[in-house]
């Protein structure tokens, strides 16, 4: 789990992280909870005590006058010792008595009442919660307002406030051990199948593409019915090149202990003309052999599904006159007539060149070895098709299908390896592109179409 | 000037050099890619044709020739591999080859690629073809021994197909060097090659129209 990109780590970073804003936002809350709480049980304490004050405010020499009473303080005092300011301001809001003069009730005067109003205020560099209240002496002579002033220094209250906040930060710490415990054991023991896969897909042996068996839960039992639709693919691609395999070896052998007899009988006579013979024939057979190893090759590469090179833009035109210059020499010498009939303008489809011109050159040497004199190259531009025509014997239409597997061939008595036509087939499905076998147009012969899918509408084609 | 012949396979280095030297040519034979890279890295190597594998003990054909593209654009260079498929064949034609043969090859072809090569790189000497010549320093043909006078066009395509006897030459590629810029349709040419033939009648130098590409020259 080490890896630069795990998914444990993945996991754990995406469920931890909202744990921990969460926890943070609880930490904030449970603070501003604390001090409201604190401040809340405080208040209690100025309010009472600025109702003894008020309680005591007399009317005295035609003005408001205060006799403190000590307890009115003393409650404020508690044994955080805090320092307890008061002050008795009349109407007006003229100082009348007091040991502080605190700021009072900011807003306007218009409010009064009995209710009481507080704040936090800074005074002379001291940080005060100060409680302020409105009422108004009446009595038979006098109706007079006032307001009286307390506040005390925080400490208490922080105290408070630090001791509730505490509680609660022990409660959340306690959780968040547990979330964070519990997570990672999900997190492990979600992720243990995964372990438990990878370990049965090493413990394998290479060679075998027998189906994984092991009960997993349903994500990567999807899994692995995905590797083993896999294997089962490639099982039927490994009989598939195992027959192949076979076959090509048979291929092989006949001829090599043909030429090895062949040799072996004319180095026991002393005749030349009969080393002639068997040299001209052992050239025969050397030389299709080698064809044949040539055309396994190339079907092998076909039949790989790791290598498929790229498709790109070609016009089919230059891989008909490619092909028939290539062909040229080889069939000029066998005596056969071989042309080449192309489209006035660019026959563009989306192919591999090298591919095209083996496909062809396959087709071209498939007519001449069969009996054909006269063959022709023909590209069609819509649809977009490659034809190779000729006037050989052709191919009854019962066998058209089969002259397209491996090893097959049309007539026993040709040379050919039996190969070329699976080559082409293989070439035509690279290309999306349909084989279709058809009688000559004008005489008797065969007629091989590759017709290509249109090609994709970028492309201009006049 | 000799051939530099590159193959590792024993018979089949015999066998080419034999038959080259029956034709008349002086080989050389080199069994290993690093030798092979070692006398051509040389810049004056003194070979007029290399016969190259590309499967080599050693380094890769590839290399070689790759090496020797980078000093020498100019001696043609022949691939003959057994890798086979049309693929190889454009990366070394992208490499700088000028021919490629897929083994198994008949010999009869391998003699016709050299001389086509030979006769197209053949630097300032007279083209021939049978018992057709052309003296470049002279402008002047021969054939069976008689001057034969041309006039320019038909003299241009004369030349053109000399140099690639024994190889289709597209028509396109003929109107092109025949008629330079002159935007002529592709049926003007078949008048001189109609020209051609009438002036080659009675010669054993046949003037062959090969279906849908063009026109090959060759000695019958």
């Amino acid at each position: 789990m080490k890896a630069p990109d795990s998914l444990f780590r993945r996991l754990l970073l995406w469920l931890l992280l909202p744990l921990l804003a969460l926890g943070a936002l609880m930490l904030v809350q449970a603070y501003l909870d604390a001090r409201r709480t604190a401040d809340r049980a405080f208040d209690r304490l100025l309010e009472a005590s600025s109702q003894a004050i008020a309680e005591q405010v007399q009317w005295q020499d035609e003005r408001l006058w205060l006799d403190l009473p000590p307890a009115a303080l003393e409650m404020l005092a508690t044994d955080a010792e805090e320092r307890v300011f008061y002050a008795l301001y009349d109407d007006d809001g003229e100082f009348i008595t007091g040991n502080a003069r605190l700021p009072g009730d900011p807003r306007s005067d218009d409010i009064s009442g009995e209710a009481m109003y507080y704040d936090d205020v800074q005074w002379q560099d001291l940080a005060l919660r100060q409680g302020v209240r409105r009422t108004r002496l009446e009595d038979w002579r006098q109706r007079e307002g006032f307001e009286v002033r307390v506040a005390h220094t925080r400490e208490g209250r922080e105290r408070l406030t630090w001791r509730l906040f505490l509680g609660n930060m022990a409660y959340i710490g306690a959780m968040a051990v547990l979330a964070i415990a519990v997570l990672l054991l999900a997190v492990r023991s979600a992720l243990r199948p995964l372990t438990r896969l990878r370990r049965a897909i090493r413990r394998r042996d290479p060679r075998t593409l027998a189906p994984l068996e092991l009960p997993l839960p349903r994500e990567l039992a999807e899994l692995r019915e995905t590797l083993n639709e896999l294997l089962a693919r490639m099982r039927r691609v490994r009989a598939n090149q195992e027959r192949f395999i076979g076959d090509a070896s048979h291929q092989l052998r006949t001829p090599l202990a043909g030429l090895s007899a062949r040799a072996e009988l004319a180095l026991r006579q002393d005749n030349p003309e009969v080393w002639r013979a068997a040299l001209q024939a052992m050239q025969t057979t050397s030389a299709s052999t080698a064809r044949l190893a040539v055309q396994l090759l190339s079907l092998t590469r076909l039949n790989n599904p790791e290598a498929t090179p790229e498709l790109s833009a070609l016009d089919l035109n230059d891989i008909a006159r490619q092909a028939v210059r290539n062909a040229w020499n080889r069939c000029h010498r066998d005596g056969i007539d071989i042309g080449v009939d192309v489209c006035d303008s660019p026959v563009t489809i989306d192919g591999i060149d090298w591919q095209l011109e083996e496909a062809l050159s396959n087709l071209i040497d498939n007519a001449g070895r069969y009996g054909a004199t006269h063959i022709t190259v023909r590209v069609n531009a819509t649809p977009p098709e490659l034809v190779v025509e000729d006037n050989g014997p052709g191919i009854p239409a019962e066998q058209r299908l089969l002259v397209l597997r491996p090893f097959h061939r049309g007539e026993e008595s040709g040379d050919g390896s039996g190969l070329g036509l699976a080559i082409v087939d293989g070439i035509a499905r690279t290309h999306g592109a349909r084989l279709r076998l058809d009688d000559a147009r004008h005489e008797s012969g065969l007629c091989v179409t590759l017709r290509f899918p249109a090609p994709t509408p970028t492309e201009t084609k006049q | 000037m000799s051939l530099l012949l590159v193959e590792d396979d024993a018979l089949l280095a015999d066998t080419l050099g034999d038959a080259l030297r029956l034709e008349g040519h002086d080989v050389v034979t080199i069994d290993d890619g690093d030798r092979a890279h070692d006398v051509l890295s040389l810049p004056d190597h003194g070979h007029e044709l290399i016969l190259l594998d590309l499967n080599l003990p050693g380094r890769g054909g590839l290399d070689v020739l790759a090496t020797l593209r980078t000093h020498d654009g100019e001696t043609p260079v022949l691939i003959l591999t057994a890798r086979g498929a049309v693929e190889d064949r454009v990366r070394g034609l992208d490499l700088g080859a000028d021919d490629y043969l897929a083994k198994p090859f008949a010999l009869d072809e391998l003699e016709a690629r050299v001389r086509a090569l030979l006769r197209r790189h053949a630097r300032g000497g007279p083209l021939q073809v049978g018992s057709l010549t052309f003296d470049s320093v002279t402008q002047r043909f021969t054939l069976d021994g008689e001057s034969l006078a041309l006039p320019p066009r038909e003299q241009r395509l004369l030349t053109c197909l000399m140099s690639h006897a024994g190889e289709p030459v597209d028509k396109a590629r003929l109107v092109q060097e025949a008629f330079a810029d002159d935007a002529v349709g592709d049926n003007a040419i078949e008048v001189y090659i109609h020209r051609l033939r009438r002036r080659l009648r009675g010669s054993r130098i046949d003037l062959r129209t090969v279906r849908g590409l063009g026109y090959l020259l060759e000695s019958s």
